[in-house]
């Protein structure tokens, strides 16, 4: 029988190094580093290095598998250890790309991973060899131990790591055929999880140092507004008030614990600018968008393939309809917050953030301290959604006022309120869509215009080639059917609210008008959804492939219950192919029990079974909470949703069933964090209208009057 | 000019021999430039390209003589190539500019001076804009 102690030390197995220690302790580690991202202790304890950030996407387990495989190291020895971004500038950027963005840990970092895993196996038997005298050749490596082949002789990974480091790193190594792999593959369990279970897992949230204060924040409720005045004297002298710091765009209170900071800064009477924009709505925004669908001028083409007028001209049958989806907010369960000190020229900063490399950029700048001076201690996200990555304006918050107050630590913790109504939201996207379907009801042309924001020119000022944002007009651009007349159009419309990356970004949202809208042409021409996919779809495209795949497991050929309906939809993300079936049914009060939903998703290799498992369940409460319920909404300029109440997340007895199908065709690295969600919403509303007959154009279903059993 | 010709036509300025280069010609038309007398400072990290700091100093005595006539700063992958020429004269003192630029992504940035004798010089940064954006694509 095994103990509990026994448990957890069993559990502690391929675990999760917190990076406590000091960053300057990183240079002059004791244990010998064999390469940036390979560390050996004598007792032959492995360290992987980790570069990018662990939201619970799982890829910090994902990214330390494929080093080990490469490196043929005992698994249940190894620790993942964040890569310190002060040492990253130090070191000419050793690890690349910090971000943890765009489903790519994997995709982006895969063979550099690997490389370093293989390369580090090659030294460490390259200084085993040496130390026997023997030719390298002879040697190999397997869990930990390096085996010469004619006399048998054995050393492990620790005894030789020392010898290894002093070794040139080699040129060229070769990979494993992903077929070979034995940790890489393999289910194997997060590295972070017993550290969440047990509670001792540090968000950024709880950073706690030695006489640390708070500061709470008010940002101007109208987007681009300005600080007019804020009248301190009103609350100075209240207990525990350190200091008020009128911002540009915002003012904080720094007191001695951070309730004393909120309420003081509820009484402390502030005037903005609001700059403009006070009198937007909702229902002027999307009248914004709606001229964007009618004008003719500022649209760019897409895409464009054979004659879109003459395809529709000579249809036997034309199909118009318009789509929307809101704005919506990322609702991280931790809300934004920044912990720094600004001391003496060095600046140290604590952050959930999905970009540290970001993060010690943008506090380098905010304290006007150079790169080398700045250390961003890694922590792991109390979720991130987007929402820490693209935009550092907690670092660059949290940094301005420790800074004003130099010398102190100082935690800036945003309320709730603040985070729902100053995200960067997920753009809100109207589209008009037109197809002709010749006598067969098989698509001859395909028209759409997106009238929607660009997160690239406004969140991120990049110029867009040929005006087209391609987040915006994602899987309609590359939609993958055979239609010999296609044009898609995009519309940029800039409301004031500024949007940003919010998980499955152009992909959470186009999806579900593409394949709702063909799912009408399958019903206008009367075939079956699925077998009107197969028909259009190129049989060598990977969606085809993840579509029967997930039809198949679904059984959708057999038949249902009485009273239960299904919806299928198709669509590529991120790099990998997803599907989704939903199974439901619909009663009398509109109140919609999905039985089942059926994932399928075709990601090329699969590095961690279990976390894509995982990823896409988890992508199904996201997206069912944000098809339910999501809407943020514009009045006065501002956004109305302020907290839980009234920005609702799904419930743990609404989630229903969830079957993931693992279809990885290989050959290619696909991403797996986002493309998850993206064929949900078409699914179920597919399936909505099988049950009931009403097409919903239109998220969310709570605003159609659907409620989730 | 794809970026690949013209990062092998910037390692060849580090050597102070150069090819014809379509991205320097139209300030230098033709004219040699030697690497060397200015100095580029840009953070080595960005968070956002929208606003990155740019200082440029170039050795100078600034007289009549001899003195700094223009400094060009030159993208590597904005959409405007010329992202800005400053026009100094010997009554400028010193040859010295501090600015905010907006870089278009991770790139090599030249501040390229035009001397009084009709020389050219120049240095060269590279900044990686680290963006963190949730998009399909790879590149950047």
């Amino acid at each position: 029988m095994t103990t509990r102690r026994e448990f957890l030390k069993g559990s502690a197995a391929g675990g999760l190094a917190f990076g406590f220690h000091l960053p300057a302790a990183y240079a002059q580690n004791v244990a010998p580093e064999v390469n940036a991202w390979v560390v050996v202790r004598p007792d032959d304890t492995v360290i992987i290095r980790y570069a990018r950030s662990e939201m619970g996407q799982g890829s910090m387990t994902s990214a330390a598998q494929l080093v080990a495989e490469e490196l043929e190291c005992d698994w249940s020895k190894v620790r993942v250890e964040y890569a310190d971004t002060n040492a990253q500038v130090r070191r000419k950027r050793v690890w690349g790309d910090m971000a943890a963005v765009g489903s790519r840990t994997i995709r982006q970092s895969q063979e550099t991973l690997r490389k370093a895993g293989a390369g580090a196996r090659e030294m460490l038997i390259a200084a085993a060899a040496q130390g026997w005298d023997v030719p390298a050749p002879e040697c190999t490596a397997s869990n930990g131990v390096i085996t010469h082949g004619p006399s048998g002789r054995k050393t492990s990974f620790g005894k030789v790591a020392g010898e290894a480091a002093k070794l040139a790193p080699p040129k060229d190594v070769a990979l494993k055929d992903p077929k070979d792999w034995k940790i890489a593959g393999k289910p194997i369990k997060r590295v972070d999880i017993p550290d969440i279970v047990t509670g001792r897992i540090r968000y950024g949230i709880d950073a706690q140092l030695p006489g640390m204060v708070y500061a709470a924040i008010a940002q101007c409720p109208v987007f681009g507004g300005k600080l007019k005045s804020a009248d301190a004297a009103k609350i100075e002298g209240r207990r525990g008030v350190i200091k008020v710091l009128p911002m540009e765009d915002s003012v904080a209170v720094v007191a001695d614990n951070w309730w004393r900071a909120k309420e003081a800064l509820k009484e402390l009477p502030i005037e903005w600018n609001f700059g403009g924009n006070e009198s937007a709505s909702s229902e002027s925004i999307l009248q914004f968008l709606r001229d964007g669908l009618d004008d003719a001028s500022n649209v760019v083409v897409a895409r464009r393939e054979g004659e879109l007028e003459q395809g529709l001209a000579g249809a036997a049958k034309v199909l118009e309809a318009e789509y929307f989806t809101p704005y919506l907010a990322h609702a991280t369960l931790e809300p934004m917050g920044c912990t720094a000190v600004v001391k003496e020229g060095r600046v140290d900063v604590w952050t959930s953030t999905q970009n540290a490399e970001a993060s010690h950029a943008t506090a380098a700048a905010s304290a006007g301290a150079p790169l080398e001076n700045v250390y961003v201690h890694r922590v792991q996200l109390g979720g991130g959604f987007g929402r820490r990555g693209g935009s550092q304006d907690f670092v660059r918050q949290g940094v301005q006022i420790a800074k004003a107050i130099a010398g102190t630590p100082v935690k800036l913790l945003w309320t709730r309120e603040e985070d729902t109504q100053h995200d960067f939201y997920r753009p809100l996207s109207l589209v008009r869509m037109k197809a002709g379907l010749d006598q067969s009801g098989n698509p001859v042309a395909w028209y759409s215009r997106i009238s929607a924001p660009s997160i690239i020119s406004t969140l991120l000022k990049l110029p867009l080639k040929e005006g087209v944002d391609p987040q915006a007009v994602a899987s309609f651009a590359d939609q993958p059917y055979a239609i010999p007349n296609v044009r898609i159009e995009y519309a940029q419309r800039n409301p004031h609210v500024p949007v940003g990356f919010w998980r499955t970004v152009g992909h959470s949202q186009n999806p579900f008008m593409r394949e709702s809208f063909v799912d009408e042409l399958a019903r206008a021409a009367g075939k079956d959804p699925y077998e009107y996919r197969r028909g259009l779809l190129p049989a060598a495209t990977k969606e085809y492939g993840v579509l029967e795949a997930t039809a198949k497991a679904a059984g959708w050929a057999e038949p249902l219950p009485a009273g239960v309906h299904r919806g299928i939809a198709v669509t590529e993300g991120y790099g990998s192919y997803v599907a989704a079936v939903a199974e439901l049914a619909v009663n009398d009060k509109n109140v919609v029990d999905i039985k089942r939903l059926v994932l399928g998703i075709d990601s090329g290799h699969v590095v961690n079974p279990d976390n894509v498992l995982a990823q896409m369940q988890g992508s199904a409460v996201f997206m069912l909470t944000a098809m339910f319920w999501g809407d943020i909404t514009v009045k006065d300029g501002r956004v109305e949703q302020s907290n839980f109440h009234d920005y609702r997340m799904m419930r743990l007895r609404e989630m229903p069933k969830v079957e993931v199908v693992l279809a990885p065709s290989g050959g290619f690295w696909g991403g797996i964090g986002e493309p998850g969600q993206a064929a949900i919403a078409p699914a179920v509303c597919n399936a909505l209208f099988a049950a009931t007959g009403k097409r919903v154009r239109s998220l969310p279903l709570k605003n159609h009057g659907f409620e989730i059993a | 000019m794809r970026r690949r010709s013209f990062l092998i036509a910037l390692s060849g300025l580090a050597f102070g021999a150069r090819a014809a280069d379509p991205l320097l010609d139209p300030v230098t038309k033709g004219a040699p430039v030697t690497r060397g007398r200015v100095k580029l400072e840009m953070p080595l990290l960005a968070d956002n390209g929208n606003s990155v700091s740019m200082r440029v100093s170039v050795e100078s005595p600034m007289s009549e003589a001899d003195h700094v006539r223009a400094i060009h700063l030159i993208s590597e992958r904005n959409p405007e190539a010329r992202m800005a020429s400053f026009h100094l004269g010997p009554r400028a003192g010193s040859a010295e500019i501090t600015s905010r630029v907006r870089l278009a992504g991770s790139q090599r940035v030249v501040a390229l001076a035009e001397m009084s004798d009709g020389s050219f010089w120049m240095d060269s940064a590279n900044v990686v804009v680290t963006l963190s954006a949730c998009v399909d694509e790879l590149g950047g």
